[in-house]
């Protein structure tokens, strides 16, 4: 048997796990990555504090860079895209282009898309002002500033009042995302206990619709952030932004414990916890593999049950956000999960098809 | 309040452990909601005005769900000024809480300014200003004293909307009438019959009119008026003007005839023929 080779997209948490778990198995990986470096968009958007834990986000991603890296099993490709995958036998012929546009053909048994998702461009709720009115954020660009420990207004002071706004861009179906971003309630905590420890007198306040911080995070977040830290939660989606003087943001929204109260409150930084989407480097890697799309946009995997990280193309398998909103524990957890998958596919030939079970009721 | 015949089924129903029970009894919420303060034949109108809306082909349409979000009413204009939300609309719509209905229609539903923000923005995408659109629409047919009132200063736009297809004549602009449109429009009221007579177009050198319409085109704009319902509704709520209109219509009508008769037999000359209604 000839050495099996997978081709992996992507090298975020979801590509990089399963890259690692294919050469521990003994299967040479070909990763394609499209920036110049590892690590996906915690790495490109400078993510700070990881949730639940509130651990430094390289703690978790950096022993996984460097085993990939170091690995003389895993053949990056850096600043390239696959343009294309040819069925051939039960492998792929794929063809990678880099920035140069030079393409380069590899021979691989399979092929994992981790290629993830992109934040929400909140640009897009114009009535936010995102873009337009100083000192609105995305939680996006407060990762970033909170790991380079720069978090002020346009004034270069510490902000003392801050508003963060839950559900930009998903839960709205303006926007055409009707589904939840899983992660953007405990994300924004999270950010808002960071607000705290660094500024302890600032106010914090969460306007929210419904709190998803769910399973082990409820006491580690929600509860923690009101104990330890006094985050102030206001429960009411706000309708827009307006600019305030000496560049504040004054909010417009409703306080919906109460009937009919209008809230107009001035803030000096607004934080917006824009959602998830697919994205365009995921649409370009769905539409160059020939994959389904599901109702959501995400890429739709042979049943979601049953096979979440197969896809609907034979020999093709899917780990991470690329089917839906996802923590990076999950991403990570599936890229392991479509690691040992594709191992049984390229040494074995398995490909189990979802077989239509008659049930009594229903 | 308590229904005896659902004392029977008690054991079974976890509510009889409630301290509330003597008081509130059984009831399921559907029922409940239909408990009020309303006199009864009131609440059996306002029952019938609900299930009217309901029936309504545009109410299924319009209602999808609600978040309780509340950027409808964040974003609303009215609400800003009275109390009034479209979300408390919605949730009293989503519950079936007919007493509360009929109140926010007896009322409340007159301060929305229709600026459809609160449908725009919804993240269900309800139609909410069309839902109040609705409220309002059988208000008007059911002649509640509220649509009555709210309706009564706008008799002569109504007049001039079907008479004439005009919905504000100049003359209309006065100093008291219309404040919000600021001091220019005071301003320029004082002269408008010297702005109106340099308008090069015939016969729109007066104040009393828009627009001109023809005899034919005022006839058949009346006619869409009648056929379509609107007068029907407003049959019930300004006799009045229902019969004012009518009146004018007929002679119209009859007018629009009689030149059509004698058209037809050749005993007018083209020169002859009416250039305006108002003319005659």
């Amino acid at each position: 048997m000839a050495q099996e080779k997978v081709l992996v997209i992507g090298a975020g948490p979801a590509g990089l796990s399963a890259a690692r778990e294919l050469t521990n198995l003994g299967v040479d990986v070909i990763l394609v990555e499209r920036e110049s470096y590892l690590g996906g968009t915690p790495k490109k958007l400078k993510y700070s504090l990881l949730f639940p834990e509130l651990r430094p986000a390289s703690e978790v991603l950096d022993p996984l860079i460097k085993s990939v890296e170091e690995n003389s099993n895993v053949k990056i490709y850096k600043e390239s895209i696959v343009e294309g995958a040819k069925s051939e036998g039960n492998g792929f012929i794929v063809s990678i282009k880099d920035k140069n546009g030079k393409v380069t053909t590899e021979k691989v048994g399979a092929i994992i898309a981790a290629s993830g998702f992109e934040h929400f461009d909140s640009r897009r709720k114009y009535e936010y002002g995102y873009g337009i009115i100083p000192n609105i954020y995305q939680i996006s660009d407060v990762e970033r500033m909170l790991s380079e420990n720069k978090l002020v207004t346009t004034k270069g002071t510490p902000p003392k009042r801050v508003a963060i706004l839950l559900c930009v861009g998903s839960r709205d179906a303006t926007v055409g995302n009707t589904y939840c971003s899983r992660v953007c309630c405990a994300v924004s905590i999270k950010q808002a206990m960071e607000i705290k420890q660094r500024i302890p007198d600032a106010v914090v306040h969460i306007y929210y619709m419904d709190i998803r911080t769910y399973g082990l995070m409820e006491d580690k977040l929600y509860w923690k952030s009101q104990l330890e830290y006094r985050v102030g939660y206001i429960r009411g989606r706000i309708s827009e932004f307006m600019r305030g003087p000496d560049d504040t943001v004054v909010i417009k929204g409703e306080d919906t414990m109460n009937l009919n109260r209008a809230l107009v409150v001035p803030y000096d930084m607004v934080i917006l916890a824009n959602g998830m989407e697919l994205g365009l480097g995921s649409k370009q890697v769905a539409k160059a593999l020939g994959l389904e799309f599901e109702e959501h946009g995400f890429v739709k995997p042979l049943d979601p049950d049953r096979f979440p990280v197969l896809s609907t193309r034979k020999g093709v398998f899917l780990a991470g956000a690329i089917t839906g909103p996802k923590t990076i524990s999950d991403s990570i957890t599936e890229g392991t999960a479509a690691a040992i998958k594709a191992y049984e596919y390229v040494t074995k030939g398995v490909w189990e098809e979802p077989v239509k079970v008659q049930v009594s009721s229903h | 309040m308590v229904n005896k015949a659902l004392l029977s089924t008690l054991p079974d129903d976890p509510r009889y452990l409630d301290a509330s029970y003597n008081v509130q009894g059984p009831l399921p919420e559907e029922d409940r909601n239909l408990l009020s303060n309303l006199k009864p034949e009131e609440r059996e109108l306002a029952k019938q005005f609900w299930e009217a809306v309901k029936s309504d082909f545009r109410f299924n349409e319009y209602l999808r769900g609600c978040l309780n979000c509340g950027v409808c009413t964040s974003g609303c204009p009215a609400a800003k000024f009275y109390d009034f939300g479209p979300r408390e609309m919605i949730q009293y719509m989503m519950r079936n809480e007919v007493d509360k209905i009929w109140e926010f229609v007896n009322k409340k539903v007159w301060a929305c300014v229709q600026c459809y923000t609160c449908s725009m923005r919804c993240p269900f995408n309800n139609e909410i200003a069309g839902l109040i659109m609705l409220l309002r629409e059988y208000a008007v047919k059911f002649a509640l004293p509220s649509a009555k009132e709210v309706l009564a200063p706008y008799r002569r736009v109504l007049l001039t909307v079907i008479t004439m297809g005009n919905q504000v004549t100049p003359d209309m602009i006065q100093p008291d009438a219309f404040p919000d449109w600021g001091p220019q429009a005071v301003e320029e009221s004082k002269n408008m019959d010297v702005y109106r007579k340099a308008i090069p177009v015939d016969l729109l050198q007066r104040t009393d009119i828009g627009w001109h319409s023809s005899l034919q085109t005022a006839v058949e704009i009346m006619t869409i008026f009648i056929e379509s319902g609107v007068l029907d509704s407003i049959k019930k709520i300004d006799k009045d003007l229902y019969d004012m209109i009518m009146d004018i219509y007929e002679e119209r009508k009859q007018t629009l005839e009689e030149i059509k008769e004698k058209w037809k037999k050749g005993e007018l000359k083209e020169e002859d023929l009416p250039d305006s209604w108002l003319e005659l």
